[in-house]
């Protein structure tokens, strides 16, 4: 445990730049918001929706491009000195990834947060409960099917290439497993969705949603610009909320990758 | 014509990814980057030879 909190520690000063610059950059897409200032409100709010969801996908190349800086800091010598025996792979990579995902976390709220505000500036009230949604259970919802599936694939990509290191060939395991994933990841969002809803949905945003989605007009514009957004409601309009089984079936996925990456580096620097 | 030539692409993929296949295996020593070299070698193997991309 001693050696865990060691490695989280040394994580932090390795990567504390790279977080603070990531969080740092939250004021600039603040700034951002704040420089919309197109009249019509629903284009606002696309504008603003759209100046978000850019901020969460260079968050989250960032935050890959953090993780993924596999160098040899094991044969530099440095935990010989922090620690007394040397730490297993599992630790070592679990510390990382654990660093990395509280940073997402922290930036996650704040999106949540800059999401609300842009919500209201529309015209949006949010009950309390849609607030904590919004802020907390949705930012948690993604990092368990995005951006923790998407950090230990990183993962297990940088700690796979670097196991053939020594023959010189770290580009054929790189370039095998990217092509090779997007067919892993088509099966596994198949068998993901034949499991929706086998255990109840969560109700996210739930007085928002009844709302917007009673409003005929609203209804027509929504399934007529998001087809998709269908499958979070039954034949009769009810809202039955976000499948938790994507949520639960990813998180494994990013174990199951984590649990692969640290055996590859017990074996690779034992 | 093209057809014989998307055949040939094919085969000439093929011969790739059982020669990286090898390669993944002889070029480390860790038993779990092989079989996931192996793993991927063959998923990918597979996709070409059955041609469902799907």
């Amino acid at each position: 445990m001693r050696s865990f909190a060691t490695l989280l520690w040394l994580e932090y000063r390795r990567s504390r730049t790279w977080a603070a610059a990531l969080l740092g950059s939250l004021f600039f897409w603040w700034w951002g918001l704040h420089q919309v200032r197109v009249v019509e409100v629903g284009e606002q709010l696309g504008i603003r929706a759209g100046l978000l969801a850019m901020a969460s996908i260079v968050a989250i190349i960032i935050l890959a491009i953090m993780i993924g800086r596999i160098r040899g800091e094991t044969r530099g010598g440095q935990f010989q000195v922090l620690l007394l025996s040397p730490p297993s792979g599992y630790s070592h990579l679990l510390a990382r990834f654990t660093f990395a995902m509280a940073v997402a976390f922290i930036y996650a709220v704040c999106i949540g947060a800059l999401a609300a505000w842009t919500g209201s500036q529309a015209g949006v009230i949010f009950a309390a409960r849609s607030l904590v949604d919004m802020m907390l259970r949705l930012p948690i919802y993604v990092l368990g099917i995005l951006v923790a599936p998407i950090l230990a694939w990183t993962i297990l990509l940088m700690v796979f290439s670097g196991a053939y290191r020594v023959s010189s060939l770290n580009w054929v395991p790189g370039t095998v497993m990217v092509l090779a994933t997007p067919f892993v990841l088509r099966h596994l969002m198949e068998w993901t969705i034949r499991a929706f809803y086998t255990l109840p949905g969560w109700r996210f945003l739930n007085q928002f949603a009844l709302a917007l989605f009673h409003d005929a007009n609203t209804d027509i514009e929504m399934y007529g610009e998001i087809p998709d957004v269908q499958f979070l409601f039954t034949a009769s309009d009810q809202y039955i909320g976000f499948p938790q089984e994507m949520f639960w079936i990813f998180l494994l996925a990013a174990a199951v990758m984590l649990a692969l990456a640290g055996r590859i580096w017990q074996e690779v620097e034992a | 014509m093209t057809q014989a030539f998307l055949i040939f692409i094919r085969v000439v993929a093929v011969g790739l990814f059982l020669y990286w296949a090898y390669r993944l295996w002889r070029g480390t020593h860790s038993w779990t980057s092989r079989l996931l070299g192996l793993g991927f070698s063959a998923l990918l193997i597979w996709k070409i030879a059955s041609g469902n991309w799907m």
